[in-house]
């Protein structure tokens, strides 16, 4: 494939994140890692609870750790090219858990030149091991003049 | 673990402490805390997910890059939102549940930042019998920089 310029990018084309395996391990590592100690993602007895309406019944991964994958498969498309990763929208559609393996992926929508830079729009969207959607989104990059 | 033998992280422990929906003011100001970035913690970070990028690790790689140095990941703020917040904040608030997030991003963090947080609840509401917050963040550098921006909605413990 040849090297990605704001040029040659073109509606539809794909980005392939990283796969990550979600084990306890790694849900507790994220936890040192980003401080966020929620019992949501430690503690089994605290999550057979009801959340309102909610009942998780068992751990979930945190949902920034989603954004951290689609966050990295940005950075790591767009660095070579010498684009800068500005924006990421991202909602949580459902929970991951211990044993999941998830993707993030990307599909340019749109680009636009702007007075001072060019940018281009991403549909960002994670998906576990059954194809289901968990997290979507939409992250912006510059490319600049 | 380093940052973590520093840090609470049984988040039961002042849960009394903190505001509950009822109580959380949009527009005021949340009290936050300067958190000096380190490389280890960053490191750290890129572990949890993953990132392996030279940026974030080798200097001389860095130095030849547009950021000259090495830098964090645009997405660490997901570390400076509880580094940079004290215990009694109600983003810890057991039970708390993300239901997304938003942020720009200007400069990157680097290694041995000092950073601030200004932050508040920005608006609340009832949906569907769920208890949301909407929160806003800006992270700075020791210059004064804005290093990112973000805004988030969260569904509150009931």
């Amino acid at each position: 494939m040849s090297a990605i310029t704001f040029e040659n990018l073109a509606e539809g084309d794909t980005i392939d994140g990283p796969k990550f395996e979600v084990s306890r391990e790694s849900i507790r590592l994220f936890c040192d890692a980003s401080l966020d100690y929620n019992p949501l993602h430690l503690d089994d007895d605290f999550m057979k609870g009801n959340f309102g309406k909610t009942n998780f019944g068992g751990i979930i991964m945190h949902g920034m750790n989603n954004f951290g994958l689609i966050s990295r498969m940005i950075t790591d498309w767009a660095y070579p090219a010498g684009a800068i990763h500005r924006r990421l929208e991202t909602r949580w559609v459902k929970p991951v858990r211990p044993g999941d393996t998830i993707q993030p992926t990307g599909l340019i929508k749109s680009k636009l030149a702007t007075a001072k830079s060019r940018w281009v729009l991403i549909d960002v969207m994670v998906r576990n091991q059954g194809g289901e959607k968990v997290a979507t989104g939409e992250a912006m990059v510059e490319f600049p003049r | 673990m380093g940052q973590a033998d520093a840090f609470e992280t049984d988040f039961w422990k002042d849960a009394n402490l903190r505001k509950l929906w009822d109580d959380i003011v949009p527009g005021e100001p949340r009290k936050t805390i300067p958190y000096t970035l380190t490389q280890q913690a960053i490191a750290l970070y890129c572990k949890s997910v993953g990132e392996d990028h030279p940026v974030y690790f080798d200097e001389a790689y860095a130095r030849t890059t547009r950021y000259g140095g090495l830098i964090a990941p645009p997405s660490i703020h997901i570390l400076l939102m509880f580094s940079c917040t004290p215990a009694d904040d109600w983003m810890r608030s057991p039970g708390t549940v993300n239901a997304g997030q938003s942020w720009s991003y200007n400069i990157p963090a680097r290694p041995n930042d000092v950073i601030t947080l200004s932050a508040r609840a920005l608006d609340k509401f009832i949906k569907r019998e769920r208890l949301f917050v909407v929160h806003d963040n800006v992270f700075f550098n020791q210059h004064g920089d804005v290093i990112c921006s973000g805004r988030g909605w969260t569904i509150r413990p009931m």
